[in-house]
């Protein structure tokens, strides 16, 4: 089991959550309206007056099989429209109920 | 779920429920009645007071002073005129615009009341009439006959005025200038003397002889008979052989003295249309009716009405309000259609793409059509004030929508689906849109407080552009992301024709951003030449200002002239109509087609011609009504046709006064404009001299084309004084032998003659040419109760006297006025010229001459748009300053209006048009639209260095960013005011003025807001770094200090102890 945390400009919103349904994650949190920036190019999403854009933050737990899949379309999707950002990480779940 | 987001989730709920609001509204437009101005309520009332047998100065003395001085304590007057003349004293009360006249004729009610008992006791009660502009005649037909001359009243009143009095909203038709049909018993003065028989007696005979009186009823066998006496005349004739007295035992028979004329009256007015004898027919409407539409249910029945009048009978029109207010708002209609034309095309030229041309256009028939919604339910009309509003409005609607679409087609080229950029993409700029709608609504919302004769025109406008900013803002809020969403999509390869057509464009507006930038690289780094190279332009501005003239309203080309020619008094009427009848030939010979109808008429006017008996009349008046085709269908303006009848009638010295009115009437809005000067004072002679010295003094000042001057002449007549002591001798008294005279020369009514329902007088009198001359009065025999004969000249004698004119007094002084009718000439300039000449005047104690008038209206809007200026200034200031959290911004932005007026100023300058209500309004306006571009630049100014860029880089950026967003807005707003601006239509020379304003005004201050405001902002940010540097700089030399010093500041030791360092330190 990995969780894989994935943040984006909330316009992805809608087609993450497809997307995930498609690859058969079903379980997810979310975070709407969160605030942050990239590290490197990626600009800052505060929901303020000079960077009026917001992010959405979304947390899935999935097999392990499922992760390279999800990631790869993530990319895909982040490719295609770079200037609105997507990033994802992956981490171990140690343990659940 | 916000407000867009709802919208997106459900466009057919959005678009449904807009599709309600433009179905209402087109319902609304539907009912929407069409008039020239808004409503404006009555504001006048007049107390009429009759004091038989009173002298002009004994009316003003004990019937007039008291009454004025009671109704002047009745709230919110203005003015209080009167005029105290023979018999009746006139009191014209005028209030203050927008009070409930109801409440307001309660109060004059009581107070007449309380004064009622210091009022003479044979004084008649004050009657209160309310005037409103009701009484102006809406539609005046003309009627031409040739052998139904005669009979043409009773042909008329049966066949045209009845059925027309049922038009649902006419109010009176009157009939002028055909005279009644009257049965004339003329007299023989010297067989009535020879048989001893008097006009009473025949008059009495008559009366009783002519009569049905019903006997009962009475029982033959079984059955019951009425029984009637059937007296009353079959024909006229028969009253000759009724016997009046007997003479020596002999009968005498009516036939003996007297002959019947069945004829028609004898003192009538006389119309003439297009030079031929005929009638006039004047419509008036019911009080709130709507006179366009009573207008036209009046034209539609006229075939229908011709068709029942003889063959000879012709109907025609002269004057038709409706007309000029069809033409008018047509023309303005048209205007409006240009307008979106052009706002629709520079949307498409900026934005480069039909899909968001279409969303942002769609945007522009909403919210006008909505507006409709709030008229009808204000009960208001499409007038010229509701329409230029929808055209002013047009270039704004669009802009909330262009934000908005704007910022969501930035969200589509970042890659976001169209959905969710239409609801972020709206997010992000909802505040911003709110906040600019404010602040128009902080500049249109201080309109609907104005009072007086303004408000009534900007109440209207103030309420209607508040709504249709509204609907705007909501519509982009929620339909404009809809259809984004909908519509809009990634351009991902644009076709051939598009790089084709736009491939230019595109390259140059992309030159156009860089040479600004360039422009403004230069500028902020030459601050100080920028500042007072504008500074120099607004002085220079003002400088213009000294060669601006003045006026209260354009004049309105209605196409309309009455005239009114005054004739000494005692001319006869003959005189008058071969006159007359002289200048219709000349004038139609002159203008031809340009004229379509000429009428004129002369002579005392009945009784029942309630139109022409309210106006004045007598045997030497004639009033010209003349109506020339609409103004864009002929070459000559209306003031210069009325310049060339003036010239004409100048020629004239048998005329005592003549005023030619252009549009029909005096007063109101759209007429000519008048210098008026009230000279106060209570001697007569005095006031006299002034005002004839004023008059002559001024036809001699150019461009003045008339001056009447109010009080008129002193009237010859005839008067007969009795000797009381001789009249008794007689067994007589005054009042009998008065009676006596009146029923020789006047006539007594004795009976009326009935004919197929229809009664006409039947009157008792002199024979015509025995009551032409004064011998002819001083024969008149008077008989006593005994019967005995006295002839008039033995008992009084008759002399000739001048009857003092009318007195006039205003605000309880006595008052002449001396109108100059100005052409080619403004009004300000009108009123210099006339104070020139007062000043130069040397006049007598007690005597004071004021300027009143439209001078007085237009100095009062003046002063309420100067307060109406600086509440919006205000206003609008609180908006941004709240908008943008700071003092200072607003401030800056605000640098950008002075330039609005400088360009009202060098544009009313250039194109020569005088400064009017209408462009003062327009001045006003655009203090919110001008505004607005400095919102625009600010907030990106503020966006670029809350993103961390420097000052002078974040104004570069910013302008060139901004750059086509201000031109766009501001190029729909100017060229949805070209049309107006350049307008040819009719009822044009109204609403260019304001068209003229705001260019002028937005041109001028687009281009320096575009340099001056970024500007501004670099000084007063880099103002602002340097004292925050020198306040840091401060701060950290402080906290240096304090921590060197630390030991002995602090109170409070480690150890806890207290006082100490003080203590050590003391």
């Amino acid at each position: 089991m990995k969780s894989i945390m994935i943040t984006f400009d909330q316009a992805y919103n809608e087609r993450i959550v497809e997307l995930l349904d498609r690859l058969n994650c079903r379980g997810f949190t979310r975070w709407e309206q969160v605030q942050g920036r990239g590290t490197k190019k990626g600009e800052p999403h505060y929901g303020s007056h000079a960077w009026p854009s917001m992010c959405s933050a979304i947390m899935t737990v999935v097999d392990d099989h499922k992760v390279q899949p999800l990631l790869d379309k993530l990319h895909e999707m982040d490719q295609e429209t770079e200037m609105l950002g997507l990033r994802a990480f992956v981490w171990n779940v140690e343990q659940s109920i | 779920m916000s407000l867009y987001e709802g919208a997106v989730k459900k466009p057919i709920m959005t678009t449904l429920c807009f599709v309600a609001v433009m179905i209402l509204g087109l319902f609304s437009l539907s009912k929407l009645p069409v008039d020239l101005y808004p409503d404006i309520d009555t504001n006048t009332i007049m107390v009429i007071t009759t004091y038989p047998g009173a002298s002009a100065s004994d009316i003003e003395n004990n019937v007039t002073r008291p009454l004025e001085n009671t109704l002047n304590s009745v709230e919110h007057l203005k003015h209080i005129t009167s005029q105290s003349r023979e018999n009746t004293s006139v009191i014209t009360l005028e209030f203050e615009y927008g009070n409930d006249i109801e409440v307001i004729t309660n109060d004059v009610r009581d107070k007449l009341g309380m004064v009622s008992s210091m009022l003479p006791d044979e004084s008649n009660t004050p009657i209160i009439f309310k005037f409103s502009t009701d009484m102006i005649p809406i539609v005046i037909l003309s009627v031409q006959a040739d052998e139904s001359q005669n009979a043409l009243y009773k042909i008329l009143d049966d066949n045209v005025a009845n059925p027309l009095a049922r038009i649902d909203g006419v109010g009176t038709v009157s009939i002028s200038g055909a005279p009644e049909r009257e049965i004339n018993v003329y007299m023989d003065a010297r067989k009535m003397e020879a048989y001893g028989i008097p006009v009473e007696t025949v008059t009495q005979i008559i009366a009783q002889e002519n009569k049905n009186v019903p006997g009962g009823s009475f029982d033959v066998g079984n059955n019951t008979y009425a029984l009637r006496v059937e007296g009353e005349f079959k024909d006229p004739q028969q009253m000759l052989n009724i016997i009046v007295g007997t003479h020596n035992g002999a009968p005498v028979y009516l036939r003996d003295i007297a002959r019947v004329v069945d004829g028609v009256q004898e003192r009538a007015q006389k119309a003439y249309n297009d030079g031929k004898q005929g009638a006039m027919i004047v419509v008036q409407k019911q009080t709130g009716a709507n006179s366009v539409q009573i207008a036209q249910d009046v034209k539609k029945m006229l075939p229908t009405l011709q068709k029942q009048l003889p063959s000879d009978v012709k109907l025609g029109v002269i004057t038709d309000t409706s007309d000029n207010i069809l033409n008018t708002i047509d023309s303005l209609v048209e205007t409006i259609l240009y307008a979106i034309l052009f706002v629709v095309l520079v949307v498409f030229v900026f934005l480069g793409r039909w899909r968001a041309t279409v969303i942002i256009c769609i945007t522009i028939p909403m919210s006008l059509i909505a507006s409709f919604i709030y008229l009808f339910v204000a009960d208001g009309s499409l007038n010229m004030i509701s329409l230029s509003c929808l055209s002013i409005a047009i270039g704004n609607v669009v802009d909330d929508a262009i934000v908005v679409l704007e910022n969501v087609t930035t969200h589509i080229e970042r890659g976001s689906d169209p959905k969710q950029a239409a609801v972020h993409g709206t997010n992000e700029v909802a505040i911003s849109v709110v906040a600019s709608t404010l602040t128009m609504i902080a500049v249109f919302f201080p309109l609907t407080m104005v009072t007086g004769m303004s408000g009534v025109l900007f109440k209207q406008l103030g309420w209607m552009m508040c709504v249709i900013m509204t609907i705007s803002t909501i519509s982009a809020l929620t339909f404009t992301p809809m259809m984004c969403s909908r519509l809009l999509r990634l351009q991902k390869k644009q076709s051939k024709l598009f790089l084709m057509l736009f491939t230019p464009i595109q390259k140059a507006l992309d030159r156009l951003d860089l040479w600004y930038a360039a422009r403004l690289d230069w500028g902020v780094r030459h601050r100080k030449t920028i500042l007072f190279s504008c500074i120099g332009l607004f002085v220079l501005s003002l400088g213009c200002c000294s060669g601006i003239q003045s006026e209260f309203f354009p004049a309105n080309d209605s196409g309309r002239v009455g005239i009114k020619l005054e004739l000494p008094v005692g001319t006869r009427v003959e005189e008058a109509e071969r006159l007359s009848m002289e200048l219709t030939d000349k004038w139609r010979a002159r203008y031809g087609k340009d004229m379509e109808a000429i009428n004129f008429k002369v002579g005392q006017a009945s009784d029942d011609d309630t139109y022409s008996s309210l106006s004045d009349n007598g045997s030497h008046i004639i009033d010209f009504n003349i109506s020339m085709v609409p103004s864009n269908e002929r070459e000559k303006g209306l003031e210069q046709i009325c310049d060339e009848m003036r010239a004409d009638l100048a020629q004239y010295p048998e005329f005592v006064k003549t005023d030619v009115m252009l549009g029909g009437g005096h007063g109101g809005m759209g007429g000519q404009s008048m210098a008026s000067f009230e000279i106060y004072g209570y001697d007569f002679d005095a006031t006299d001299r002034v005002a004839q010295q004023l008059k002559s003094e001024l036809e001699k000042v150019d461009g003045i084309g008339q001056v009447n001057i109010s009080r008129s002449d002193y009237q010859p007549e005839y008067q007969v004084d009795f000797d009381r002591e001789k009249l008794a001798l007689h067994g007589l008294n005054l009042t009998t032998a008065a009676t006596y005279l009146r029923n020789r020369i006047n006539g007594a009514t004795a009976s009326y003659y009935r004919e197929d329902g229809d009664e006409y007088d039947i009157k008792v009198r002199y024979e015509p040419n025995q009551r032409q001359s004064i011998e002819a009065l001083e024969n008149v025999m008077i008989y006593n109760a005994a019967g005995q004969g006295v002839r008039v000249k033995d008992v009084g004698t008759v002399v000739e006297r001048f009857s003092p004119p009318t007195i006039e007094r205003k605000d309880r002084e006595r008052i002449v006025t001396v109108d100059a009718v100005l052409s080619g000439k403004a009004l300000s300039e009108g009123v210099a010229a006339g104070n020139a000449i007062i000043e130069k005047m040397d006049l007598p104690q007690g005597i004071m001459v004021k300027v009143a008038g439209s001078y007085e209206d237009q100095q009062d809007s003046n002063k309420d748009l100067g307060t109406l200026a600086v509440l919006i200034l205000i206003l609008v200031f609180i908006v941004m300053a709240a908008q943008f959290e700071s003092m200072t911004y607003p401030f800056i932005i605000m640098f950008s209006i002075p330039f609005a007026f400088s360009g009202v100023i060098l544009a009313l300058f250039l194109s020569d048009t005088p400064l009017s209500v209408m462009s003062m309004l327009g001045g006003i306006m655009l203090i919110g639209i001008v505004v607005k571009n400095g919102i625009v630049l600010i907030d990106y100014i503020l966006l670029c260095r809350e993103r961390g860029m420097g000052i002078i880089r974040s104004v570069i950026t910013a302008g060139r960013s901004r750059l086509r967003p201000v031109l766009m807005t501001t190029l729909t707003t100017i060229l949805g005011m070209v049309p107006m601006a350049v307008g040819q239509g009719v009822g044009a020379e109204m609403w260019r003025p304001l068209g003229v304003a705001v260019i002028g005004g937005l041109t001028v201050s687009t281009v320096l807001t575009l340099i001056l405001v970024p500007v501004a902002y670099c000084m007063f940010a880099g103002n602002g770094v340097f004292f925050n540097r020198r306040k840091l700089k401060k701060q950290r030399a402080l906290n240096d200090y304090y921590l060197k010093h630390k030991d002995k500041m602090t109170r409070v030791k480690a150890s806890g102890k207290i006082h100490h360092g003080h203590e050590q330190e003391s």
